[in-house]
């Protein structure tokens, strides 16, 4: 039987094949999965789909409609951890092309769910299909880049983690115009929005599986020599999915991602009414707007640069860069808020937010180091899960001690320091787990079955 | 083969220009 056009094997490059040609592929599938991070945009008017300017009787209230993004997120990082395997198994191209058939498709069946006014149809469409879709579209490019470009792993994750970033910069304003462009007397343009944006983000994903191309076995870059002497924690040897699982790097690095997650996750959430309390008759809703607006750069830009950095100061000095600073600049919030110094708050949020997308864009290189390339993609995917934990905790703690202390008398402006506080404890937890790495005990490595003997990557 | 690589950046790179350049324009609220 002839393979298909979505097989691994019908994608291996032609020698003489561009590599930098992969990263945009990669993008193109980032960039719209990155819309996730914008879907607030859709909160309110999926509120007055009745009553078009205001919420009427019979409209969902917004509790309920901000389920959609939870589930979507919980499955983003369910389905990266149950079909991680798959993806390595049948190659970038198939599954960017799956990825592209969820996510895309998940904008259409909630456009029925809308159009049926049926929220549970907008949970299964958005949420679980368009979950799965983020999930699997995450993962797919990470193994096929990391196997490109060996000599420098974390800025090729880094790009396409940084995409993921900058999807929601496109997404926000995107949204915006296309519910503009087709409000009508009788309609608020969501739906009709969703059923474009199916479609646009469909289209998009596909320039990612047309292009994308795995390299051939024995392929490596030219004039480039793996190093003789591997450097502390980086290993030449594999480890399967299944036995990385089981050793304590996994789960060392599942709370180093979790506790890194989870104190950038609650702010992100919470930044534009936290600047307005904390900076009381200071900041407008407008400038708070602004705020949220840039610190969604500095966590795009952060993606690309802290992992870029980190294959020149190794993965474990990166995050330990994001531990030791995150902890003073948290522990400094609270003083600059009563110094009532906006812009180096701001300046601070930004650093902060930085090392919040850095975190997510230098693991799947960390994963590389300690586990190989083998099955580097399905051991990210099952990491994951961490960020699925951390989105819950995040914003429960922020949001929940908040009104705790609003509740027991505590100033609004004043709110927010027992917080910052916490996070600081997250941290210091991340430093520990991060402190304690490892190399890998060579127990765990792969052994392939018909040669008996420990396979190294193509590229050492 | 360059075509193609410069086709490719540009397909991803303008949206996500655009985006910037929107985000941009927002956050400069925060500094008037």
């Amino acid at each position: 039987m002839s393979p298909s056009i979505l097989d691994r094997q019908t994608t291996i490059a032609e020698p003489g094949y561009n590599r930098f040609l992969v990263p945009p592929a990669a993008l193109a599938v980032h960039l719209c999965i990155g819309q996730a991070y914008a879907f607030s945009t859709f909160n309110l008017p999926l509120t007055r789909l009745i009553g078009l300017t205001q919420p009427a009787h019979g409209d969902w209230n917004l509790k309920d409609v901000g389920w959609i993004f939870s589930i979507a997120i919980v499955f983003l990082g369910s389905s990266a951890a149950m079909f991680g395997r798959w993806v390595e198994r049948v190659g970038p191209r198939k599954s960017m092309f799956v990825a592209a058939l969820c996510f895309g498709g998940g904008f259409l069946v909630s456009a029925v769910g809308i159009h049926l006014h049926q929220l549970w149809i907008i949970y299964l469409g958005y949420g679980v299909l368009g979950g799965c879709g983020l999930g699997i579209g995450y993962i797919s490019p990470v193994s096929t880049l990391i196997k490109w470009f060996p000599d420098r792993p974390g800025m090729a994750t880094g790009m396409a983690i940084a995409g993921f970033g900058g999807g929601a910069l496109i997404a926000a304003p995107l949204s915006v115009m296309l519910m503009a462009h087709f409000k009508t007397a009788t309609s608020n343009g969501v739906l009709e929005t969703f059923v474009t944006m199916g479609v646009i983000y469909f289209m998009f994903m596909m320039i990612g599986v047309i292009s994308v191309r795995v390299p051939a076995d024995e392929w490596k870059p030219a004039g480039w020599i793996a190093p003789a002497r591997p450097k502390q924690l980086v290993t030449s040897a594999n480890v399967a999915v299944e036995s990385a699982w089981r050793t304590p790097q996994f789960w060392l690095l599942w709370g180093v991602l979790c506790m890194n997650v989870t104190a950038g996750i609650g702010v992100l959430g919470q930044a534009s009414p936290m600047i307005q309390e904390i900076f009381n008759g200071r900041v407008s809703p407008a400038a708070a707007a602004g705020f949220v607006g840039l610190i969604s750069l500095f966590n795009m830009g952060g993606r690309f640069f802290w992992a870029t950095t980190s294959d020149y100061i190794g993965r474990r000095n990166t995050y330990m860069v994001f531990f030791l600073l995150g902890i003073l600049l948290y522990a400094a919030v609270p003083t600059l808020g009563h110094l009532n110094s906006t812009a180096l708050f701001v300046a601070a949020f930004c650093v902060i937010l930085s090392m919040y997308g850095g975190g997510f864009a230098t693991i799947p290189a960390y994963l590389r180091d300690m586990f190989g390339t083998y099955q580097v993609g399905a051991i990210h995917g099952r990491l994951l899960t961490a960020w699925s934990v951390a989105g819950v905790l995040g914003p429960v703690l922020v949001n929940y001690i908040r009104q705790y202390q609003i509740d027991h008398g505590i100033p609004k402006a004043q709110a927010y320091s027992v917080t910052m506080y916490i996070m600081c404890g997250m941290l210091l937890i991340g430093f520990i787990c991060n402190f304690a790495m490892r190399a890998v005990n060579s127990k765990y490595y792969y052994k392939a079955p018909s040669l008996g003997k420990t396979p190294v990557s193509a590229q050492s | 083969m360059k075509i193609r690589l410069v086709v490719l950046w540009m397909a991803v790179g303008i949206p996500l220009a655009w985006g910037v350049l929107k985000t941009l324009e927002n956050a400069l609220k925060l500094f008037q």
